[in-house]
């Protein structure tokens, strides 16, 4: 009995199974072709739904994974290191200069590429009739509209917004906590490396808006972009806490730098020496405009706010 | 003699004036050179000779006064067609690559080359045959930079032979030269006096080389012709002690009967 | 007192047939340049079979993706360095001619300095406005190549003469003056200073099937132009009067040399960069080889200076790929020796 009501059940499921996949098939059909412009102001044309990414860039490999998008990456770079399953895909080597033969071979539908360095090979790869989107990110809000630009590109808008929405409520949150603290309280921070010069991340940087949101004060937020900066500004500034960056642009081993820094001629009287408030932390969180800036910034808040000495 | 005018002479200047910049180098010049002589310029330092050279073969032009070379204005005459009447056999000269000798003698026959119908038969006929005459073809296949200052004046002489020249002008020839080349060599330019070179110029600095060689001689004293004339008429005590201030002996050669200066 | 003279050999009266030894030199050239050319098609981080390479060519096929990187990446690249290594070895060739100077070469009147500030600065620009420049790089390149031109005739003109040390000292006051801004540049660009230095260092990544056509015409009518002109540049070598006195017009003929071989060298490097090394001794192994007359240096030059290239490219983009070498560090690395070789046997010869 129960096997005849399966039976008349049967077809009216196998309809609405067709219906869905149907519907579900025109409504991709009616999102593409879309055309949109990238980063740099070019016009890019998507006649279908992209089924082979390669991203250049190890920024756009995080969007890609974190929109759910990544059983559709055929490519990243050598550099592409986050999350962990990324090892799986096939690298397509170093960010510049872009290898050609290999992302031809991989036979991409859209490229993710960045820009800066890698902006001389991208004519050529329009030439060849590929699909390249140039994503550029300079600031949080820059960031989230790569992600809505990555997310239209794959059709998957509503993805997108989720994600962007998730990350701006992450973001609001911090940035409410740390409006209500004064100035005064706010903890003067210094970032830079150890070497002979040092480059410390100025107004305009991602890093330089991060600590600011964290409601730290940057003490060389009176700069543009990255410069380099001379020791005697550090030690005039007196900053309270100094955050060392460290990764594949500031190789050095964790513990030499921090010598270094503490043994630094005319430091010894900084409060952020003093008081043995030396943070290292993963570079890849505050150089990469990607999603995990929103980790960046919360790590950054819970060092300012929350710890005292280490 | 040389300033009446023989007819059809061979090189006449006009009244020449030049300056290189504001003093004159060489004032109102009047000259005329008959065909078939040795013609020798003499004269101390800064007197103009190497100027005279170069203002006949056209190199520079003078401010003032014309140049004719077989009765045609200078300045009408296409670099070409000077080449190919007269040719120059320079003081010392760096040539920049090692070129072979035959290379830079075959060089004296681009005048006649056009680029792109190439050289002929008779290009390395003439070319051969200058340095026969020069003695300079056991060197043919050596590199211009691996053979001895005298050697090259003897190539730089072919090549000006093998320029098939009508007048031939040489800027103190016998620098380097040996004492057997010397003579050799002048014999071989007498010699090409009697074929198709019509007239010989050259600078002396040697005042007895000058007397020996030359049939007529042209000393020149600041710029301007001081005494043109035979060797004799020239290289006397009075005249020499004018242009180069200095008392002299002159003798005549036991053999030769030319006038040959002693100090 | 004439001296023992051999007999005159087939006629020659002891000159060698010069054409018959051109002709023979630039065909065997042609075929080297196609095997090694095709040796260098194997090479890239694409591994494909010599018969696969074969047959793409033959069928021209570039609808499969491996098509494509023959057709599209690695034949315009191998071709782009033949064309390139060609200028620069005859037009520095050229230029040791009529400047009478053996450490003359292709970037000493100044063309290099104004095409390298010119890719600088749209490099510059684009970082500071946004704007999407980069594919007008070669027209600022050339642009400013001319420009720097231009200011090198002007400076070394007098009246209507063009004498030879005002040319090399007006050249060498053009690169200082243009190099200096471009230090400039690089020292208040940190973002961009990569791609600059790149571009500086010589690049043939970015040739393509168009940059191709655009220069393939200029070059070889350039070529034959230059070659044109050995008669009097074997002239010039004997010295400035001494080629006067043969009948060659040394004013117009540097006039000549220059506009050819400086738009030549503004035309190739607007795409390439600058590539360095090749200009300067390409042309001495060629005399070395063949001898100094310049109708058979030329174009021995030319060959040398394509085959030279090509070979470095590969080098350049197989060794440590997939990281490209900048071109300008391998033409040096592989010249040097060959060059050092080369001198020490002709030593040994002369001795």
């Amino acid at each position: 009995m129960f096997k005849k009501k399966f039976i008349y059940l049967l077809p009216i499921l196998i309809f609405f199974i067709i219906h869905y996949l149907s519907v579900g098939v025109k409504a991709q059909d009616n999102f593409f072709p879309i055309t949109f412009q990238d980063d740099l102001g070019v016009e890019v044309t998507l006649i279908k739904r992209p089924e082979r990414i390669i991203s250049s860039a190890p920024s756009n490999t995080e969007i890609i994974f974190a929109l759910g998008l990544e059983n559709k990456l055929v490519g990243r770079t050598d550099f592409c290191n986050y999350p962990q399953e990324v090892a799986e895909i096939e690298s397509i080597g170093l960010m510049s200069p872009i290898n050609l033969e290999k992302i031809i071979s991989l036979e991409p539908d859209l490229i993710l590429s960045f820009g800066g360095f890698q902006a001389k090979d991208i004519p050529r790869l329009r030439e060849l009739g590929y699909k390249v989107l140039v994503i550029e990110a300079e600031s949080l809000a820059e960031m989230l509209h790569s992600i809505e630009l990555i997310a239209t590109a794959c059709g998957i808008t509503e993805k997108g917004r989720e994600l962007i929405t998730y990350l701006q409520e992450r973001i609001s949150t911090i940035t409410n906590l740390s409006r209500n603290i004064p100035e005064s309280k706010k903890p003067r921070v210094f970032t830079g490396s150890s070497y002979e010069t040092i480059w410390s991340p100025g107004n305009g940087t991602l890093f330089h808006e991060l600590i600011t949101l964290a409601g730290g004060w940057n003490i060389v937020g009176n700069k543009q972009g990255w410069v380099p900066i001379s020791p005697e500004l550090v030690a005039q500034a007196e900053p309270d806490i100094i955050i060392v960056p460290s990764g594949i642009m500031n190789p050095e081993e964790i513990n030499k730098i921090k010598r270094d820094i503490i043994n630094r001629p005319g430091w010894s009287r900084l409060p952020a020496i003093k008081n043995n408030r030396i943070f290292t932390v993963n570079e890849d969180l505050f150089y990469r405009a990607g999603p995990r800036l929103v980790d960046g910034l919360e790590l950054l808040y819970e060092i300012f706010h929350k710890t005292g000495t280490e | 003699m040389m300033n009446n005018t023989e007819s059809n002479p061979i090189i006449s200047l006009e009244n020449v004036t030049f300056s290189y910049s504001s003093q004159p180098v060489l004032q109102e010049v009047n000259l005329s050179i008959p065909q078939g002589k040795f013609i020798g310029i003499i004269g101390p330092n800064g007197s103009g000779k190497t100027t005279m050279l170069k203002l006949i073969s056209g190199i520079l032009t003078p401010q003032k006064g014309v140049i004719k070379i077989f009765q045609q204005d200078i300045r009408k005459i296409s670099r070409k067609k000077i080449a190919q009447i007269i040719s120059m056999v320079p003081q010392e000269s760096y040539i920049t690559y090692n070129y072979k000798v035959k290379e830079v003698v075959f060089m004296g026959r681009i005048p006649y080359i056009n680029q792109w119908k190439g050289e002929a038969l008779l290009d390395y006929q003439i070319s051969r045959e200058a340095m026969e005459k020069t003695d300079s073809l056991i060197y043919a296949e050596k590199g211009i930079h691996q053979i001895s200052g005298g050697e090259m004046q003897r190539v730089y002489i072919a090549r000006a032979l093998a320029q098939s020249p009508k007048i031939l002008m040489l800027d103190e020839f016998a620098t380097h030269l040996d004492l057997n080349y010397k003579y050799e060599i002048i014999k071989i330019l007498r010699d090409s006096l009697q074929e198709e070179v019509q007239c010989i110029i050259s600078v002396f600095h040697d005042l007895n080389l000058a007397s020996y060689c030359s049939d007529q001689l042209i000393l020149l004293n600041k710029g301007r012709i001081e005494k043109i004339g035979t060797p004799h008429e020239v290289i006397n005590l009075q005249t020499l002690e004018k242009v180069y201030r200095t008392r002299t002996h002159i003798i005549k050669h036991p053999k030769l009967s030319i006038p040959q200066v002693l100090i | 007192m004439k001296s023992f003279i051999k007999p005159a050999q087939n006629k020659l009266y002891g000159y060698s047939n010069w054409r018959y030894k051109a002709l023979f030199i630039i065909i065997f050239g042609f075929c080297v340049i196609l095997v090694i050319g095709f040796i260098a098609l194997n090479f890239g981080t694409i591994a494909i079979e010599p018969k696969k390479i074969l047959s793409i060519i033959w069928q021209h096929k570039t609808d499969d993706s491996l098509g494509l990187i023959i057709w599209e990446l690695r034949i315009p690249r191998l071709i782009m360095a033949m064309l390139t290594g060609m200028t620069l070895a005859c037009v520095g060739g050229s230029f040791q001619g009529i400047l009478r100077n053996p450490l003359a070469d292709p970037y000493i009147l100044g063309v290099s300095a104004g095409a390298a500030l010119g890719a600088c600065s749209v490099i510059a620009l684009q970082y500071i406005t946004g704007l999407y420049l980069i594919p007008i790089l070669p027209i600022f390149a050339l642009v400013g190549a001319f420009i720097s031109i231009s200011l090198v005739y002007l400076l070394s003109r007098k009246k209507s003469h063009l004498p030879m040390t005002d040319l090399l000292l007006a050249g060498v006051a053009v690169n200082f003056f243009f190099s200096a801004i471009i230090t400039l540049l690089l020292a208040i660009s940190r973002r961009e200073i990569h791609s600059m230095v790149l571009w500086l260092m010589g690049d043939l990544s970015t040739a393509s099937w168009q940059k191709v056509f655009l220069i393939v015409f200029p070059v070889f009518l350039g070529t034959m132009l230059l070659i044109s002109s050995s008669l009097e540049l074997n002239a010039m070598a004997l010295g400035e009067e001494e080629a006067l006195h043969l009948g060659v017009q040394t004013e117009r003929l540097r006039l000549k040399i220059f506009f050819i071989g400086s738009v030549m060298i503004a035309i190739v490097v607007s795409f390439t960069g600058l590539i360095g090394f090749v200009g300067l001794v390409i042309p001495h192994i060629a005399r070395l080889m063949v001898g100094p007359d310049h109708r058979i240096m030329l174009p021995v030059s030319a060959l040398a200076g394509s085959i030279f290239l090509i070979i470095c490219d590969t080098i350049a983009r197989s060794i440590i790929a997939p990281t490209e070498i900048p071109i300008g560090a391998i033409t040096a690395l592989v010249g040097a020796p060959i060059f050092i070789h080369l001198l020490k046997r002709r030593n040994e010869h002369d001795e």
